[in-house]
């Protein structure tokens, strides 16, 4: 074994380790890649693609990364959190309610207390699913219900509103439409590195994987599935703050119409487009990130097209099954070659 | 190592010796948690009395029942799925779709536009069921892709080829909206009546219910005894399709007219429908009684919000509140089991 590793020629090895590499981080690479061709031919499509389309997209992204990386968190930890988009809209209407005409210091007060009452309270919900026993998409079902039920009290009617220097962190610019991209990519980059960071470099954070890909193992090695979990939502939780903010940041108003249930489908869509399994355990946000950012990305490519989005849903749903499908043969090559 | 077997034996009979007055009761309530459903039921019907006195009629009960209808029949759907171990989030969608197609061909005659709508359920059920069944695309994204793909080409024709056609036939709207025997019985309770016999005795008295639960207790274990996983999954998804298309034309008999938000608000309901009437969202475990009774409970419910003239935005946390009370009572009562 070691005398014929020895032996092969130092470029056969170095193609092996390319090798395991691309198996290993194959999906990553992948979906960034996808992400960068539909860069580069969206701009082919348009007349004139500068600052004002890229920070469009940053911006209009924002929050499906957040709610996605929330989701993400979760579904590693072998969980599922259908209350994600419940709880976008919660924060985002209670944002617009408490910063409507305050100074920019109170405001960074309020948005720091939302992002913690969101951590208590979807931690709460992590909670209830490690007492009760119940499945976490039920639980969720239900943490979606009254997430949305709650913004409807808090905001009943579309209104309130923040401040011009809360809505440039988020979008570039003091009324949400710009050319500006940067501040929107910091408020990107910053958490997801410390969430990133978190999962893969601590003790904590690496619990959720190991909670995630196997209980009892987890248990056995010393892993209280308890805090993990209720860590788990508690951090998808203050993330999903930060979505509802970027939200708010865009549309200046908050509405607590907006449908949580579809904003939590697309964050799922995300997640699985973005290389996490299901069955937790499997994944990271190096691929979730590009992942959200290419499925809210088709919708501005299909109208440059001269697709109406009614038939830009249609073919966002086909190529997620397509995707899907492809994804589905590669892991029974795999299984079946092994 | 021999002793082993013995002290495992005597364990159960110890349980029982420790507390005999009190293992009637309990045990009778694990064995059989359906019960416990039965009397969340008829306490809320009888709070709901409390709140309105006039609910405790035929009018009262009536109204909680059409609630119930479509929810049951939608969740026929789910716990079918659900013992696989799968899930429809496409089944509102479809549902809708059916209703457009009804009342497109409506003009055709009654048993045209239902036949055709509900071929618009079977052949969506069935694309899923090839999806989840043949390509092994996860449950949740393939139907949710369908329901989006479905909303797109619907909110496109609804402008286009279907535009005009809102209004159902009057077979369909009699259906959905009337009753008969002086107005006690809603003829859409009887077809849940007949869907709910016909869903029960499958699951119950046939091969092919044995192996929905077989499949979704353990693929594996169901494929070495000769299931063919593929074909019981496709034909499970195409029956959902087929239960959300009766409950879309039922929805669009009622209210008479088509939109493509008709069926949209009892997708949740209907999971939790399935999940507080017992049935286990991995598989395997669940009954179609159980969720009758979900069903039934959700209609009260919707009856007793109604009277408390409350807002929605209460209406929903109450919802939520009951959808993780009900089913963590339930999962501890089978937990003591």
């Amino acid at each position: 074994m070691t005398s014929a590793d020895t032996t092969t020629e130092p470029t056969g090895r170095s193609f092996a380790t390319l090798k395991r590499w691309g198996q290993r981080h194959g999906w990553t690479l992948g979906v960034w890649i996808l992400l960068v061709v539909l860069v580069v031919w969206y701009s082919t499509l348009i007349p004139k693609f500068g600052g004002f389309q890229v920070t469009n997209i940053i911006n209009g992204g924002t929050s499906w990364i957040f709610l996605a990386a929330a989701q993400a968190v979760v579904v590693i930890a072998g969980g599922i959190d259908l209350g994600v988009g419940g709880l976008l809209v919660l924060t985002s209407v209670t944002g617009a309610r408490l910063m409507d005409g305050q100074p920019f210091g109170v405001i960074l007060i309020i948005a720091i207390g939302i992002v913690l009452a969101a951590a208590l309270i979807n931690g709460i919900v992590g909670w209830v699913i490690t007492a009760s026993k119940v499945p976490d998409i039920v639980i969720t079902l239900g943490s979606l219900y009254i997430y949305q039920g709650l913004a409807l009290m808090i905001l009943p009617k579309v209104g309130g509103g923040s401040s011009d220097t809360f809505r440039w962190l988020f979008t570039g610019s003091a009324t949400g439409i710009g050319t500006n991209p940067w501040p929107a990519m910091v408020m990107i980059a910053i958490p997801m590195l410390i969430v990133s960071w978190w999962m893969g470099r601590t003790r904590s954070g690496l619990s959720l994987y190991a909670l995630g890909s196997d209980s009892n193992a987890a248990f056995l090695s010393g892993v209280s599935a308890k805090r993990t979990k209720i860590t788990a939502y508690a951090v998808g939780g203050a993330l999903c703050a930060v979505a509802g903010f970027s939200s708010l940041a865009i549309s200046g108003v908050g509405n607590a119409t907006t449908e949580g249930g579809n904003l939590t489908l697309n964050s799922v869509a995300a997640i699985v487009l973005g290389g996490v399994a299901l069955t937790g355990g499997i994944g990271s946000l190096v691929a979730v990130v590009p992942a959200a950012l290419i499925l809210f990305f088709f919708n501005p490519i299909l109208s440059a097209l001269g697709v109406n989005p009614n038939q830009a849903q249609v073919v966002q749903g086909v190529l997620i099954v397509i995707v899907m499908m492809v994804a589905g043969l590669i892991e029974w090559r795999r299984r079946r070659r092994s | 190592m021999t002793e082993d077997p013995n002290v495992t034996q005597s364990d159960p009979m110890a349980v029982v010796d420790d507390a005999p007055g009190k293992v009637s009761l309990a045990r009778q309530l694990s064995a059989r948690p359906q019960i416990v459903l039965i009397a969340v039921l008829v306490v809320m019907i009888l709070v709901t009395g409390v709140i309105e006195p006039n609910y405790l009629s035929v009018a009262g009960v009536r109204n909680s029942v059409l609630f119930a209808v479509p929810i049951g029949i939608l969740a026929a759907g789910q716990t079918i799925l659900m013992l696989t171990g799968g899930i429809d989030l496409s089944i509102a969608m479809i549902a809708t779709a059916s209703a457009y197609v009804a009342a497109n061909q409506s003009p055709e005659g009654a048993a045209i536009a239902i036949v055709l709508g509900l071929l618009v359920g079977i052949a969506a059920g069935t694309a899923n069921g090839i999806g989840v069944g043949v390509f092994r695309v996860n449950p949740l994204i393939m139907t949710l892709a369908m329901s989006g793909i479905l909303l797109g080409l619907f909110t496109g024709w609804a402008t286009t080829i279907f535009a005009g056609s809102k209004r159902m036939h009057d077979f369909i709207i009699t259906l959905g909206r009337d009753t008969f025997f002086g107005g006690s019985v809603p003829w859409a309770a009887v077809v849940w009546a007949g869907v709910a016999l016909v869903v029960l005795l499958v699951l119950r008295r046939t091969g092919y219910g044995r192996n929905l639960y077989a499949l979704g207790d353990n693929a594996i274990a169901a494929r070495l005894s000769g299931t063919r996983a593929w074909q019981v999954l496709v034909v499970a998804y195409a029956l959902s399709g087929l239960l959300g298309a009766i409950a879309g034309l039922l929805l669009g008999g009622r209210v008479g007219a088509v939109d493509l938000q008709l069926a949209s608000l009892f997708l949740l309901p209907s999971v939790a429908a399935a999940v507080i009437g017992g049935t286990s969202i991995f598989g395997g475990v669940g009954t179609y009684t159980g969720t009758i009774l979900g069903a039934l409970i959700l209609g009260v419910l919707q009856s007793m919000l109604t009277f408390l003239n409350t807002g929605q935005a209460v209406q929903q946390v109450i919802y939520g509140l009951i959808v993780v009370g009900l089913s963590w009572m339930y999962t501890k009562l089978a937990a003591s089991q």
